[in-house]
C-alpha cells in the first residue's frame, strides 16, 4: 500500500483517520504477542497487503457510490463475471492477455452502465438494481462456465497479480512518489502564499504535512527491501490515489459529496444529479473490471461459483469502518483502505493463531457493529461538545 | 422618474396537474429596487420565482420573460445563474458536510489544469465573505454554522455568481430579530451597489421595513402593486385577502363554554438541533369542553409545532405545563397523549393513515387493546365498531373493507377522526385538516367539527386559512413568531383582524 498517506490531502479528517490507525496499531500489537512475533514480519505484512488488496479495490468504488447514498451489492458477482470473461478469452480462445484485459475492463464498464441506467433512467433504487445484479451476474457466470473452473491462466496474466517489483526499483518508486507528493504540497503551499492564505515561512507548514508521508515511506521501504512491492499493491495505491484526486480535487468529486449530503442543494446548484450518478456507476463498472482481472489473476483462474463471494459486504464494511456515512455526503478513500486493512488484519492474525473460520466471521461481524456504533456515538455527541466550548 | 425595468414577465401561465399555479401573470421588476412579493399560501409566488430561477425549465410554462429587454429562457438553474438570476431558497439549502468555501463554489469550482484550485477557491471565498462582511471562516464546515449565518453565506454565494437579480424566498422565516436586522443591513448595502432584489415574505412588518415596492399576488395573478409606505398598509392587506374582506363571523354563537378540557401554560417547544429560536416560546391557551378554538399564524409562527408539542410528538425539548380536565399531566409521547384522551388529526394524511389497509383496520389502529378477547383480535367487534363510525361520520365508501387509499381526501380525514373517537378521545388537535380537500367536502368536514363540539368534544383547529377559522371557530388565538399575540372571540373573528394580528400590522 504504497503512499497511502499521500491521500491525506486535507487535514480535516486527520483526527478521525488517526484514531482508526491507532485501532489498527492496537490490533497489530495484540497479534504480534499472540502469534509469537510472526505477525509483524516483512513476509506476513506483505502477505497481509496482498490479502487486503482485492477488498481495497472494491472498497474504493464503494466509497464513491455510498457518498451519493447509492449502494452496490453486485460487486462480488460482477467481479466473478469479469473473471469468467478474462478466463474464457485467454484460456479457451487463447487471446492475447493484454487484449483480454482491455475487453474485460470494457465488459465491467458496460455492466456499470447497465445498472446506472436502471437507477437513473427508471428510478429503481440502487439497492434493488444491484441486488438483482448480484443474482444474475453470478447466474450468468455459472451458466457460461457450467459451474466449472477455468484454469490455468497464461503466466503473463498470473504474474500481474502474483509478481513483485524488485526491491531496488520498488524503493526508487517510493522515493519518487514521496518526492512528487512533496513537490505538489510545495506548489500548493506556494500558491496559497501568493493568495495571502499562508505566511512567509512555508517550511514548518510543509514539514508538518510531510512527516506522516515520510514515516509511511520509510515503513514501506523497509517492507519492500526484502522482496519488493507486489504489483497488486501498486495497483491498489494507484487506484486509490486516482480516486482520491477525483473525489477531492475535481468538480465531479465534489458533486458526488453534494448529492449525498443534500440532493436538493445539489439540484439547485445546477448539478445534473442523474448524470453524475450515471458516471459514478460507470466508474463502479471500471472498478468491476479492474477488481475482476486482479482477483482472477491472483487466484490463477475463474471460479464462477465462489470468486468474489461476499466481496460487496466486505467492501461496504471497509468503507463504513473507514468513516463513510451510509446517509451520504461523508467518506474518504483513505479511510476505506484503513478499514479494509483492519478487517484484513483480523483475518490474517486470527488465521495465524489458528482460530477456526466460524469464529473469524463472528469476530468480524462484532467489529463492524462496534466500529459503526462508536462512530455514531462520537458524531451525535460532537455538536453539544462544540457548543459548550 | 421611471426606473428602467430589469426584468419583465408577460402572460406567464404555469399549470400543475389539477391546478393553475400561475395564471397570466404580468410583472415588472425595476433596476436596483427591492421588490416584495406578497400573497397568501398558494398564491403562486413560489412557482413564479422558481420559473425565474430556472427550476421550472423554459417550455414547461407559457408566456415570455425579458431580462434587460432580451428574451430570458433558462432551462436550468445553472443557466439562470449564468444569466445573472440567483435564487436563495426558503429552506437553507447547503451541504452540511462540506466547507463554506466548497459550498459557495458548488458546481462552479475554480480549476487549474482541470483540477480544483483549492487555495484559489479558499482565497476567493474569503474575499467574497469579507466584501459581504460575513465574519465566517471559509474553511469551516457549513454544518457547524447557525442558520442565519448559513443563510448569509447562501446569499453571498448567489452574489458571487455576479447575480444582478437576487431572489430571496422567505429568508427570515427561521431567523431571530437580531439576525433579521443583520440580513436587512446587508440587503441595503446590496441595493446601494445596484443589485436588484425580490423579497418574498409573509411578514408584513418586515416587508415595509426593507422593500421599495410591493406586489401582491392572488390566485396566480398580480392583484395589486403598492409603494411601501405606511399609508398603503391597509390596501396591501386588503389585496392579499381579496374581495372577502367584509366577511363576518359566520360561526354559530359560542357554545355555552364548559370547563377547560385542555389547558396549556407557558409552553416552550425548543428547536431539536438548538440552532434557531424555539418555534413555540411561552404560549398559554385553554380549550373548553364543547369549544372550537382556532389557532392561526403565518408560516413559522409555531402553530403546527404547538399541536405536536401538546401531542408529545415534537422532536425537540418541550417545557411548560399541560392540564387535561384541570389535572396537570406529563405528555412525553403520542401514546401518553392518547391515554389522556387526546387525538391529533394530521395535516398529511399519507403520514397518519395506512393507505393499503382497509377503513376498519385504520379506524381501530389506535384502540387495538379495546377490540380484543383474551389477547386476540375480536374481529366481529372490530367490524361493528368500524361500521358504527362509518355511519356516524357519514364516511362514503363501498364498505368498511375498502382500502383507505382509494377514498377521497375528505373521507380519509373522517377516517382519521373516527380513529380518535374510537379511542374515546375528547380532545382533538386538528392540524390543517382540510388542506387539499375540495370545497364541498370541506364544508362537510367543517360541519363535523361543529357536531363534535356540540357533543362535548374540545377541538383545537390549526389552520393556515383564515376564512375557515372565521367559519368554524368560537374563539381564535393568533400566534406570531412562536408567541400568542391575540385572542378573538365570536363576532370579532374576521379575516382581516386575523391577518393583521398574525402579520403584526
Amino acid at each position: 500500500m504504497l503512499g497511502l498517506g499521500k491521500l491525506r490531502l486535507f487535514g480535516r479528517d486527520a483526527f478521525r483517520d488517526s484514531t482508526l490507525l491507532v485501532v489498527v496499531a492496537a490490533i497489530w500489537i495484540f497479534f504480534q504477542f499472540t502469534t509469537d512475533g510472526t505477525f509483524l514480519t516483512q513476509r506476513n505484512l506483505v502477505l497481509l497487503a496482498l490479502q487486503t488488496s482485492i477488498v481495497s479495490l472494491a472498497a474504493v468504488s464503494a466509497v464513491m457510490l455510498i457518498v451519493t447514498r447509492n449502494f452496490d451489492l453486485s460487486v462480488g458477482s460482477a467481479v466473478a463475471l469479469v473473471g469468467v470473461v478474462v478466463a474464457v478469452l485467454t484460456v479457451n480462445l487463447n487471446m492475447n492477455p493484454v487484449l483480454a484485459v482491455v475487453i474485460a475492463l470494457g465488459v465491467g464498464v458496460v455492466m456499470g452502465a447497465w445498472q446506472g441506467l436502471w437507477v437513473t433512467r427508471m428510478g429503481v433504487s440502487s439497492f434493488i438494481v444491484t441486488l438483482a445484479g448480484m443474482l444474475y451476474f453470478r447466474g450468468v457466470s455459472m451458466i457460461a462456465t457450467s459451474g466449472s473452473t477455468i484454469a490455468p491462466l497464461p503466466d503473463a496474466l498470473a504474474d500481474m497479480a502474483t509478481g513483485f517489483l524488485d526491491p531496488a526499483p520498488s524503493i526508487a518508486l517510493i522515493v519518487v512518489s514521496i518526492a512528487a507528493l512533496a513537490a505538489f504540497q510545495w506548489l500548493g503551499a506556494r500558491r496559497a502564499q501568493q493568495l495571502g492564505l499562508l505566511g512567509n515561512n512555508l517550511a514548518p507548514h510543509l514539514a508538518r504535512r510531510m512527516v506522516p508521508f515520510v514515516v509511511g515511506g520509510i515503513a514501506f521501504g523497509w517492507l519492500a527491501s526484502r522482496q519488493g512491492i507486489p504489483y497488486l499493491v501498486i495497483l491498489v495505491a494507484a487506484a486509490a490515489t486516482a480516486a482520491e484526486i477525483v473525489m477531492r480535487r475535481t468538480p465531479f468529486g465534489l458533486q458526488l459529496y453534494a448529492i449525498g449530503g443534500n440532493p436538493e442543494a445539489a439540484r439547485l446548484s445546477g448539478i445534473r444529479v442523474n448524470r453524475v450518478i450515471f458516471i459514478d456507476f460507470l466508474i463502479a463498472g471500471l472498478a468491476y473490471g479492474v477488481t475482476g482481472v486482479a482477483l482472477t489473476a491472483r487466484v490463477g483462474g475463474a471460479v464462477a461459483g465462489s470468486a468474489g463471494l461476499f466481496l460487496e459486504l466486505d467492501a461496504i464494511s471497509a468503507a463504513i469502518i473507514g468513516g463513510t456515512s451510509l446517509t451520504g455526503g461523508r467518506g474518504r478513500v483513505f479511510g476505506a483502505l484503513v478499514g479494509a486493512l483492519l478487517m484484513g488484519s483480523l483475518n490474517n492474525g486470527m488465521s495465524l493463531m489458528n482460530v477456526p473460520t466460524f469464529y473469524q466471521e463472528t469476530a468480524r461481524g462484532v467489529v463492524l457493529l462496534f466500529a459503526v456504533a462508536a462512530d455514531q456515538y462520537r458524531r451525535t455527541r460532537k455538536p453539544s461538545a462544540r457548543k459548550s466550548t | 422618474m421611471t426606473p428602467a425595468p430589469l426584468l419583465a414577465a408577460r402572460g406567464i401561465v404555469k399549470r400543475f396537474p389539477g391546478v393553475v399555479a400561475v395564471d397570466h401573470l404580468d410583472l415588472t421588476i425595476n433596476q436596483g429596487e427591492v421588490m416584495a412579493l406578497l400573497g397568501a399560501n398558494g398564491a403562486g409566488k413560489s412557482t413564479f420565482i422558481q420559473i425565474l430561477a430556472g427550476v421550472h425549465a423554459h417550455g414547461t410554462y407559457e408566456g415570455e420573460i425579458l431580462l434587460e429587454g432580451r428574451p430570458f429562457r433558462p432551462t436550468s438553474v445553472a443557466q439562470a445563474q449564468a444569466l445573472g438570476v440567483a435564487l436563495v431558497a426558503q429552506e437553507v439549502n447547503v451541504v452540511p458536510e462540506l466547507s463554506v468555501a466548497e459550498n459557495m463554489f458548488l458546481n462552479s469550482e475554480p480549476t487549474r489544469f482541470g483540477f480544483i484550485d483549492v487555495p484559489g477557491r479558499l482565497a476567493e471565498a474569503r474575499r467574497i465573505l469579507a466584501e459581504f462582511d460575513v465574519g465566517v471562516d471559509a474553511a469551516a464546515r457549513m454544518g457547524t454554522l447557525d442558520l442565519a449565518t448559513q443563510q448569509l453565506v447562501s446569499i453571498a454565494r448567489a452574489l458571487s455568481k455576479k447575480a444582478r437579480l437576487l431572489i430571496l424566498d422567505e429568508p427570515t422565516a427561521a431567523l431571530t430579530d437580531n439576525e433579521v436586522q443583520r440580513l436587512f443591513e446587508r440587503m441595503r448595502a446590496l441595493r446601494a451597489r445596484g443589485v436588484t432584489c425580490i423579497f418574498v415574505s409573509h411578514r408584513l412588518a418586515e416587508v415595509f421595513t426593507i422593500a421599495d415596492r410591493i406586489v401582491v399576488m392572488r390566485d396566480g395573478r398580480a392583484a395589486g402593486e403598492y409603494p411601501a409606505r405606511a399609508d398603503t398598509r391597509d390596501d396591501v392587506v386588503r389585496a392579499m385577502l381579496g374581495t372577502t374582506i367584509a366577511a363576518e363571523h359566520r360561526g354559530d354563537a359560542p357554545a355555552a363554554r364548559g370547563d377547560a378540557a385542555l389547558e396549556v401554560r407557558d409552553l416552550y417547544a425548543r428547536d431539536p438541533d438548538q440552532r434557531r429560536r424555539p418555534p413555540v416560546s411561552g404560549v398559554s391557551l385553554s380549550v373548553g369542553k364543547g369549544e372550537i378554538l382556532g389557532l392561526f399564524g403565518l408560516l413559522g409562527a409555531g402553530c403546527n409545532e404547538l399541536a405536536q408539542a401538546i401531542f408529545g410528538a415534537w422532536p425537540g425539548a418541550v417545557e411548560g405545563r399541560v392540564l387535561v380536565d384541570g389535572c396537570e399531566v406529563k405528555i412525553a409521547s403520542p401514546a401518553a397523549a392518547i391515554g389522556y384522551g387526546i387525538g391529533l388529526v394530521a395535516q398529511d394524511r399519507r403520514e397518519s393513515l395506512v393507505h393499503e389497509h382497509t377503513i376498519a383496520e385504520n379506524i381501530v389502529l389506535a384502540c387495538l387493546a379495546t377490540v380484543t378477547r383474551r389477547k386476540f383480535l375480536d374481529v366481529p367487534k372490530m367490524r361493528r365498531l368500524a361500521t358504527d363510525f362509518m355511519q356516524r361520520l357519514a364516511i362514503r365508501a363501498p364498505g368498511i373493507d375498502t382500502p383507505v387509499g382509494t377514498l377521497s381526501g375528505g373521507n380519509q380525514q373522517k377516517v382519521q377522526v373516527a380513529r380518535w373517537l374510537a379511542t374515546g378521545a375528547r380532545i382533538l388537535l386538528l392540524v390543517d385538516p382540510t388542506r387539499g380537500i375540495d370545497v364541498g367536502a370541506r364544508h362537510e368536514i367543517n360541519q363535523l367539527w361543529k357536531t363534535l363540539s356540540q357533543e362535548g368534544c374540545a377541538l383545537l383547529l390549526v389552520s393556515s386559512e383564515a376564512e375557515e377559522l372565521v367559519d368554524v371557530c368560537h374563539r381564535v388565538t393568533v400566534l406570531r413568531n412562536g408567541s400568542a399575540v391575540g385572542d378573538l372571540t365570536g363576532a370579532d373573528i374576521t379575516e382581516e383582524r386575523l391577518l393583521r394580528l398574525a402579520a403584526g400590522v
